[in-house]
């Protein structure tokens, strides 16, 4: 069985129709690339997988739960997903520590000690250990948003979700995000990225999906997709990125 | 009869001046409640919530406070219900209190952007999780000064309360000038002791602001 599992998704907003009958499967220990030109429907795809967005038609299923059956208890499942946004989302006025373990003690009733001393196994993950007690408008962008994994990494997921996390950043500041991908992928995480770093695409996927126009235009093996695409559309898209 | 102003009868009008703290007292803890629900009624995912909530804000704000107070007051004892001024006056204030504070926290509340209650969504948080530890420790902030311009407003707004009954300080001071002609300084001193009540919520207002923003 697949851990993610999308079948004929479609996802309209009034008369705008977003998604059109995509269909996804993600295996566990994969790491899925989703490239696009923007408006495509990336995000939207990603937040079906959570829960986030309703749908209109077809089943998202996540470890065999369909998530978008309204019988569905939503909090559960999503704490085994998470979830990292282009836009940081940190708590601002809790501080880094409380940031990460807010979920851990509330959601699963993990006791205060505990909580701290995975906060801090987190932050060390994420190389932002000495930033403890900061509070987010003290820190940089980058560390924002490695703050923001490391809050995703503590309710332990068996899947993550990340979109466009290094867009909003300043360009010296996506390396050391993209580091920190690097090793979360490398300890085997399942992975869903909505990117623009193709480069970091191919080095780090293993395959690549490629949105157009609400579907899935073109999937494959991340080296052979992006290097031979096989329709226009991709080509122009790597064209223009690349460039 | 009329008679000389004298230092009694500025202590009358401090006496009187603890009705007008009493009212504010009921109003806003009445009102507070009642906004607190329909703050909450508001934001709710519930569309027939809502609406409710809109529809009580709606008919509150748009009937003037003098109505509430006569219809608990007068309305209800042509019914055969005695109301001593006091229950009138507890519902009538709540009742108005209640939709503007109701306003207030609502758009403190829908201030906060979306993509929070989405974070705390995403880690598993429930709806009411993600109010009471995410939403409303940053609303609180933004609610301060509203709140507190609100409550200014209440005190002097507890004046209306004489229609029913109440010597409130407003009261007091009419009554005094009846016996002693001498308006300008009664209300002079009326207006001080508004003053002596209000200025010293809003300098509070402001440093508990600016406490709250330090510790974010
Ligand atoms: N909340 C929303 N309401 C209406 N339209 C939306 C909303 N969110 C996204 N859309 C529309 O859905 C389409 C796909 O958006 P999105 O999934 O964010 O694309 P991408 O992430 O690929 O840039 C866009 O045309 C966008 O305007
Ligand atoms: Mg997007």
């Amino acid at each position: 069985m697949s851990l993610v599992e999308l079948k004929n998704v479609v996802k309209r907003y009034g008369e705008n129709t977003v998604l059109n009958g995509v269909s996804l499967s993600v295996e566990k220990g994969e790491i899925i690339a989703i490239i696009g030109r923007s408006g495509s429907g990336k995000s939207t795809m990603l937040r079906c997988v959570n829960g986030l967005e309703p749908i209109q038609g077809g089943t998202v299923a996540f470890d065999g739960t369909v998530v978008n059956d309204p019988a569905t208890d939503l909090r559960k499942l999503r704490q085994h997903v998470g979830i990292v946004f282009q836009s940081f989302n940190l708590f601002p006025h809790l501080s880094v520590e409380k940031n990460i373990t807010l979920a851990p003690k509330v959601v699963k009733g993990v006791p205060p000690a505990e909580a701290r001393t995975l906060a801090e196994a987190v932050l060390r993950k994420v190389g932002l250990a000495e930033k403890i007690d900061a509070y987010p408008d003290q820190l940089s962008g980058g560390q924002q948003q490695r703050v923001a994994i490391a809050r995703s990494l503590a309710m332990q997921p068996q899947l993550m979700l990340f979109d466009e996390i290094t867009s909003a950043l300043d360009p010296e500041l996506v390396g050391e995000v993209l580091k920190v991908l690097e090793e979360v992928a490398r300890e085997g995480m399942t992975m869903m990225l909505v990117t623009h770093e193709i480069g970091f695409a191919r080095k780090v996927a293993n395959r690549v999906v490629f949105m157009h126009e609400g579907k899935i235009w073109e999937e494959g093996p991340a080296a052979e997709t992006l290097g031979r695409p096989h329709t226009p559309e991709l080509e122009t898209f790597l064209s223009a990125v690349l460039h | 009869m009329i008679r000389e102003l004298s230092y009694i009868d500025v202590l009358y009008l401090i006496a009187a001046t603890r009705w007008t703290l009493a009212l504010t007292a009921i109003a806003f803890l009445g009102g507070g409640i009642v906004g607190l629900a329909i703050a909450l009624l508001r934001v709710s995912s519930l569309a027939p919530l809502r609406w409710l909530g809109a529809i009580y804000v709606h008919a509150v704000q748009g009937t003037p406070l003098l109505a509430w107070l006569f219809v608990f007051f007068f309305g209800l004892s042509i019914f055969g219900f005695t109301v001593s001024p006091w229950l009138a006056a507890a519902a009538a204030y709540s009742i108005y209190a209640g939709a503007f504070l109701g306003e207030i926290w609502r758009g403190c509340l829908q201030a906060i952007p979306r993509t929070q209650w989405e974070a705390g969504a995403s880690l598993g948080l429930g709806f009411t999780q993600q109010l009471r530890y995410i939403i409303v420790p940053q609303a609180l902030r933004l609610a301060i000064p509203p709140t507190v311009g609100f409550l200014v407003q209440l005190i002097k707004n507890t004046s209306l309360a004489a229609v029913i009954g109440f010597i409130e300080l407003t009261r007091e001071g009419q009554l005094t000038t009846a016996t002693t002609f001498r308006p300008f300084t009664v209300y002079l001193i009326v207006a001080a002791i508004y003053f002596a009540l209000c200025f010293p919520l809003t300098q509070w207002s402001r440093r508990l602001e600016r406490r709250l923003h330090v510790a974010r």
